[in-house]
């Protein structure tokens, strides 16, 4: 057993309101730069939905992630051989136009533009040419329109399209994502630079900006087509899950600037002997593959190899306080996206509920439903979730939504002081007790406990120059990016 | 005078620069070392131009490497006229691929949306390549048996500036086309430092032999815990 740590995000996406705070804070501070304005580290869209950069989930379009062949898994795109005959020409990557073409206005001709017969008007102007443009698509061109056939038609998990057509059937939430900073991330296998790499002490995936040659494989290998490549500075970029926020025990900026707090990051233990099990597993078994991996902090054999293995004592601590441990293992309601790509995705998703099927049938007969409704009556068809969720395994959305449900039958009969028959919260594998520590962490938890990040020690880890790397440390391209005479 | 400067002054300038800027711009300013890829910005005309140019030019550039590097084995094999004639055939072939290749590229650079994108480097980087390309195909057509005359002119000449010991008389009779192309090379050579022709240089090889993932630790992973 080889006991390792990464930091993990959930997004309960019951509460996320789509409101793209996230989106502008990571914009703010990471990719607001020449090169990477069309990048959105963190994107929310909405779902069933286009994506972005459009159709992203298409495997068969964009060729990313891994497949099982026999008892191998390789990537989808390229074998070695077929990696260097394809240096020079990317076939499956996307173009600027599946992201979207970055703009601007003439601002500036508001009010330096002479007087006129006619309203001074600032017109867009692209970020890359500087021309004039006319703007056809942008990021969230489709925000809200989960039942617009123009979009949400091309959903590839939506397998009955004609639910678009029928209004009561309609249904939409938001998917906020940010890179998984998978345990088998497609990206790192694709680099034939090795220019990205998966941090040992806690799991960050990296491209270093000096090794990388602009090649490109990582853009078309990541099935979340989250590796953008920079096209002033040639080089591939990725969310870099705030390292240096959270190297000292700061929540990542998406996460710490989330208005509806459905983010928490958290420690989670996991044996890396077993990633390839996980890998090799069967669609079904994608999930419960990966919740085998994931190791209790609280188990003393695990804390011993644990420590064996270096990591520190804070991040034990922290591992047993994490949240994403509580959500991912122990009540088993947060699920790894598209985990059919094998890329061992680390961010997990709370599927929504959602308001319940209301026909013109049942719109009578509402109250027969109780307040609260059965899974069978809600809108998000539960195919479809298992579709982007567990790979087509509808059961243990089910067991995940019952949790949930009984969860709300119990906090309403007891905020109104209703008697209770707690059978219902022991079929769904609740007690009360445990019913109350999810409520609190779902709702009332505070900000350490939303977000259970140690600190990477870095002062220790290489106490030599610690003092040499004070005031040195920053990210940044200061000097030009483009060589030239 | 001119040869003096086409085959001695102007290769060991050459030869310096690459020599010495090389690695200042390796270990003081790698965050420029790249491929500068312009796909993501226009693709379609890209496929016809960058294709064609690296598959013709990666093998043309591997035949004069063979040639310069076993004269006397590809001396034997070009004894036998129909070899001599295949290779040459192929050679011409590749020629023209990596012809079209540059010309389309060199079209893209000038009237496709990557105008934004290019810098006077672009524009020496690929008007270098397309004169290495016009004068080869060139010699391939009008000064034929190029294969053979190369073991016999430049190899030798090549190897008389390894050795400090110039020798011009060597290469000085040849048409001035194949001058051209001589001192498009070492120019080439003399950019490469200072352009994105860097990227050629280390070149992927090594993530044949490596497993998929590639972990970094900061800590020594048995170091003491803290």
């Amino acid at each position: 057993m080889d006991v390792r740590a990464q930091l993990v995000m959930t997004f309960n996406l019951d509460k996320c309101l789509g409101c793209h705070t996230c989106s502008i804070s990571c914009k703010n501070i990471w990719t607001d730069r020449k090169g990477a304005e069309y990048m959105w580290w963190n994107n929310v869209e909405t779902k069933p939905g286009a994506g972005y950069p459009k159709f992203w989930e298409d495997q068969e379009r964009y060729k990313g992630g891994w497949v099982l062949k026999g008892n191998k898994v390789k990537l989808k795109a390229f074998g070695k051989l077929s990696t260097l005959l394809n240096m020079f020409f990317q076939p499956h990557m996307p173009k600027l136009e599946d992201y979207y073409h970055p703009w601007t206005y003439e601002y500036s001709k508001l009010y330096e533009g002479g007087e006129e017969d006619d309203q001074p008007v600032a017109e867009p102007v692209s970020l890359i040419t500087g021309e004039k443009m006319e703007i056809e698509f942008g990021p969230n061109w489709d925000d809200d329109l989960g039942g617009s056939p123009l979009y949400a038609e091309n959903d590839v998990n939506l397998e009955e399209r004609r639910i678009l057509h029928t209004f009561s059937k309609l249904f939409m939430f938001y998917l906020p994502r940010i890179c998984n900073h998978c345990l088998n991330p497609a990206c790192v296998g694709a680099c034939p630079q090795r220019a990205i790499y998966k941090r040992g002490e806690d799991g960050i995936v990296l491209v270093d900006q000096n090794t990388c040659r602009g090649w490109r494989f990582c853009v078309t290998a990541c099935p979340y087509k989250k590796v953008y490549y920079n096209w002033n500075t040639g080089k591939s970029e990725k969310c870099i899950f705030c390292y240096p926020r959270v190297e000292t025990a700061q929540a990542n900026a998406c996460a710490h600037s989330c208005v509806g707090k459905i983010r928490h990051v958290g420690v989670l233990l996991y044996d890396a002997d077993r990633i390839d099990e996980v890998i090799k597993a069967k669609d079904a078994d994608l999930v419960e593959a990966q919740r085998r991996i994931i190791l209790d902090p609280n188990d003393e054999r695990i804390v011993r190899l644990a420590k064996e293995n270096g990591i520190p004592d804070s991040w034990i601590e922290a591992a047993r306080k994490s949240p994403t441990y509580a959500f991912v293992k122990e009540y088993e309601i947060a699920f790894p996206l598209h985990p059919e790509f094998r890329t061992v995705p680390m961010t997990f998703y709370i599927p929504p509920l959602s308001p319940i099927l209301a026909t013109q049938r049942i719109a009578y007969e509402v109250e027969d439903y109780d307040e609260i409704p059965s899974r069978e009556s809600l809108r998000v068809p539960v195919r479809y979730l298992a579709k982007l969720f567990s790979a087509g395994n509808e059961e243990i959305i089910h067991e995940a939504l019952d949790k949930m449900i009984a969860l709300r039958y119990y906090m309403r009969a007891k905020n109104l002081g209703e008697s209770f028959d707690e059978s219902v919260l022991r079929k769904a594998g609740l007690t009360p007790e445990s019913a109350e520590r999810l409520y609190k962490l779902m709702t009332l938890a505070s900000y350490e406990e939303r977000f259970a990040i140690p600190p990477a020690h870095r002062e220790y880890l290489d106490a030599k120059d610690a003092e040499m790397r004070k005031g040195a440390k920053g990210f940044g391209i200061l000097s030009s990016t483009r060589g030239g005479v | 005078m001119l040869d003096l400067l086409i085959f001695v002054a102007v290769p060991y300038i050459s030869i310096a620069l690459a020599l010495v800027v090389t690695p200042y711009r390796y270990f003081s300013g790698r965050l420029t070392w790249s491929a500068y890829s312009t796909q993501f910005l226009e693709r379609k005309t890209l496929f016809w131009g960058s294709v064609p140019w690296h598959y013709g030019v990666i093998l043309l550039l591997a035949g004069h490497a063979i040639g310069f590097l076993f004269p006397s084995a590809v001396q034997s094999l070009l004894s036998n006229f129909s070899t001599l004639l295949a290779m040459e055939s192929i050679a011409l072939g590749l020629g023209l691929l990596a012809l079209l290749g540059t010309v389309i590229l060199v079209f893209r650079r000038a009237f496709t949306g990557i105008r934004a994108v290019t810098e006077v480097a672009d524009w020496i980087v690929i008007l270098l390549v397309l004169n290495q390309a016009i004068t080869g195909v060139y010699m391939g057509l009008f000064a034929r048996w190029g294969m053979e005359w190369y073991l016999h002119t430049a190899v030798p000449w090549l190897y008389s500036l390894l050795t400090l010991k110039p020798n011009i008389a060597l290469v000085s009779g040849l048409p001035l086309m194949f001058k051209i192309h001589v001192l498009g090379a070492f120019l080439i050579l003399a950019f490469l430092p200072f352009t994105k022709f860097v990227h050629f240089l280390f070149l992927p090889f090594g993530f044949l032999f490596d497993p998929p993932i590639l972990y970094r630790w900061v800590r020594d992973r048995r170091a003491k815990r803290i």
